[in-house]
């Protein structure tokens, strides 16, 4: 770095974009112009465990059942075409993060690249879109947390799932409205408590399912029933496990050396999780038919932990889930107050909805336009649903993110320079958009429908609000 | 033991002869001192700094540590403005009793890796924990071995050659470490600070045996107005009780300088 004052720092900023200036970019961004410096303070390890702790909760510990329900065995295969999306689709965003290493992702990119109006369908509806998926972990935490007083042998009246869930959007709510300081930190623990969990568990399971431990597993039909289609459909619904890729995005202006780091972490937790979850599929689907695991639910995987181990892999299993949705639900709550607070800053919704609390250092009044309806949507406990709108609105984003690079590509503003270059950057960009599109198509009508409306009602609220705000190009 | 050690300088040439001639030469010789405050939380400059570092190049740092879950940029945004005029008022302070200063202003996540980033950019001899202070009349230099002693050394000569302040070098034998060694250590520092343009008779030396440094020092200092000791490197211990500079600080509540160790090339 260079020990200058911050005068010469401004001076010096606008480097030529190649080579070992890679990160001219980000130091623009975080120089002093009379107000202040930023620090970025995550790291490559950071940026993953952001991915991977806001996805993996969902894949592994509320899908399985609910999956293998819809599509047997071939499930895995459900997923493993949810991460072909997602990789053809982080690699474009990858590209154009390193391009704009700037807070709001998604958000920044399409309305730098498209424009106003696509920018503010994809700003409101990344924020509705965190609101469901918060919605959605909330009720897998829930189910989690009743699944404690079942072990415990504690018999409830009524299913605790859905007041649980909507009891800990109050408390996350509250939590992060006053400044909980160590969050990362947090988050990184219990991605590796997971990981490690995860890892032992499946390993296990997988060698028992090949015939290691004894009988070799019968193996069931692979494909379900109806063919392919109930894979698409399923595919669609589990999108929601891949939707932590774009959440490192949303904090790209505090990665560091953010043209090495977004890439790798963007990508790599794709991968990595991409892997867990096709391999809980197959271990899940080897110990149980399809048709049992979904009558377990959301909480499938404890009875597929106890069939192997008994109570202590059903204790741990419910540990794991427990912090698995939790640090999902934190995470996409966290998120959906800065994309509050992204599209507030460009005025596309009032400032006042970005104003910090001095004393605490947080944003009160984005976590109260995120937490409120997070809470509402928490309560109405459709798992499916929930996830398939999440999903949907996010899909919306990956196509338009893909468009967006191939617009940037085609008009080469003089911004525009990228230190990561997305291979095949055409052609990935075409395939990861019209697939993201495409998966829409298989989603459940009301899911579809809701989407729509909250994309319409959008697009109202920009011709309302925000004609005059040009963001195109606006650096 | 009694040669002193000159490690730490490759950029600066040291001028020592300089000090008759007026300020360019003298001033690039200051020794760069590191004085983070959070200004927005209400931190201020304490009494008795402005004397303190009337010698030396500030660093002066003001910084707002904003939760994980906020983006810097928002900080920045709503109080930029506020924390800079605030910094530019203490930078004021700082320049009327001579000090050099540079301001910085850091949004951060983190202030440990913000503090860490600029005391390496500036290429800072220490790092002042601020305390206040009654004038500044007595300072005490805790010593732990031969190893970067000569930062000490230059920071000391640096701001107290031309002041009127008494300097106790203070060293706690190691465990095989006989009282002759530890003399012959400290007077090596004494010849080097002599050199340095420090006068003899305003220089002593104490050595002693004591199981917990910390305490030791944290005691010591209370007969004095300010402490000049190194860091330390990060251990479990210093996982759970803090940063021995920090529990001295605490207990002593006056200004501690934290001499830096010298940063890797890279």
């Amino acid at each position: 770095m260079d020990g200058s004052d911050s005068a010469d720092t401004r001076e010096s900023a606008p480097a030529p974009p190649d080579l070992e200036a890679s990160d001219a970019l980000a130091d623009v961004v975080d120089a002093d112009t009379g107000e202040g410096e930023l620090e970025r303070t995550i790291g490559l390890v950071g940026g993953l465990a952001i991915g991977v702790g806001t996805m993996i909760g969902a894949g592994i510990f509320v899908f399985p059942g609910l999956a293998a329900e819809n599509a047997g065995p071939a499930a895995s295969l459900s997923f493993a075409i949810g991460a072909v999306v997602a990789l053809l689709v982080a690699l474009p965003a990858s590209e154009l993060a390193t391009a704009m290493p700037r807070s709001g992702g998604g958000y920044f990119f399409i309305s730098r690249g498209l424009g106003t109006g696509p920018g503010a369908i994809v700003g409101l509806g990344l924020w509705l879109g965190l609101v469901f998926a918060s919605a959605f972990y909330l009720v897998g935490l829930g189910s989690y947390a009743g699944q404690v007083f079942l072990e415990a042998g504690i018999a409830l009246p009524i299913d605790p799932a859905v007041p649980l869930g909507v009891a800990f959007g109050v408390g996350l709510t509250a939590l992060s409205l006053f400044g909980t300081e160590n969050t990362a930190a947090l988050q990184n623990a219990i991605v590796i408590v997971l990981l490690v969990i995860l890892t032992l568990f499946l390993s296990y399971g997988s060698l028992d399912a090949l015939g290691v431990f004894g009988a070799e597993s019968t193996p069931e039909r692979f494909f379900p029933p109806g063919g392919a289609l109930p894979v698409l459909q399923t595919a669609a619904l589990v999108f929601t496990s891949y939707l932590g890729f774009a959440q490192v995005a949303t904090v790209a202006g505090d990665i560091k050396e953010p043209s090495r780091n977004l890439p790798l972490a963007m990508v790599g937790s794709v991968i990595l999780v991409g892997v867990f979850y096709v391999v809980t599929i197959f271990v899940a689907t080897s110990a149980f038919g399809s048709a049992r695991l979904g009558q377990f639910g959301e909480t499938a995987m404890v009875e597929v932990a106890r069939s192997f181990i008994g109570f202590p892999g059903a204790l741990a299993i419910v540990v794991a889930g427990l912090l698995a949705t939790f640090s999902s639900a934190n995470a996409s709550i966290l998120s959906a107050s800065r994309a509050v607070y992204a599209v507030s800053r460009d005025g596309i919704i009032p400032e006042a909805a970005s104003r910090l609390n001095l004393a605490y250092g947080t944003p009160h009044v984005a976590l109260g336009i995120a937490g409120g309806p997070i809470v509402v949507l928490a309560a109405t406990g459709q798992v499916e649903l929930l996830a398939e709108v999440a999903s949907f609105l996010h899909l919306v984003m990956y196509g338009l993110i893909c468009v967006a690079l191939i617009q940037l590509r085609r008009e080469r503003p003089d911004w525009y320079t990228p230190s990561f270059r997305c291979p095949a950057g055409f052609t990935v960009a075409a395939v990861g958009g019209l697939a993201s599109f495409a998966l829409i198509a298989f989603m459940q009508p009301a899911s579809i429908g809701i989407g729509a409306a909250i994309m319409v009602a959008a697009y109202g609220w920009y011709r309302y609000y925000a004609t005059d705000v040009e963001l195109k190009g606006d650096f | 033991m009694t040669e002193t050690p000159t490690d730490d300088d490759g950029a600066q040439p040291e001028i020592d002869d300089g000090r008759g001639e007026i300020d360019e030469a003298d001033r690039a010789d200051r020794p760069s001192v590191l004085v983070p405050l959070e200004v927005l939380e209400g931190e201020s400059i304490p009494n008795g700094t402005p004397e303190l570092l009337a010698n030396a190049r500030v660093v002066l740092l003001g910084y707002h540590t904003i939760p994980d879950q906020t983006a810097t940029e928002q900080a920045r945004e709503q109080f930029g403005e506020t924390a800079m005029s605030k910094l530019d008022e203490f930078a004021e302070q700082l320049v009327a009793a001579g000090a050099d200063v540079q301001t910085r202003l850091v949004f951060t996540h983190d202030e440990e890796t913000t503090i860490d980033r600029l005391s390496y950019e500036h290429d800072c001899l220490a790092v002042l924990v601020p305390n206040s202070t009654e004038g500044v009349e007595s300072v005490l230099v805790a010593l732990r071995g031969t190893v970067g002693v000569g930062r000490n050394t230059r920071l000391v000569a640096g701001l107290f050659a031309d002041a009127d302040v008494a300097v106790t070098l203070y060293h706690i034998l190691g465990g095989d470490e006989s009282p002759a060694d530890g003399e012959s250590f400290l007077n090596g520092v004494k010849a080097d600070l002599v050199e340095r343009g420090v006068e003899p008779d305003r220089i002593e030396t104490t050595i002693e045996a004591e199981d917990v440094p910390i305490d030791a020092i944290a005691s010591r200092a209370e007969s004095h107005d300010a402490v000049v000791m190194g860091e330390t490197d990060p251990s479990v211990t210093t996982f759970v009780f803090g940063m021995p500079s920090e529990q001295v600080a605490e207990r002593f509540l006056g200004p501690v300088l934290v001499v830096q160790r010298q940063r890797p090339e890279e």
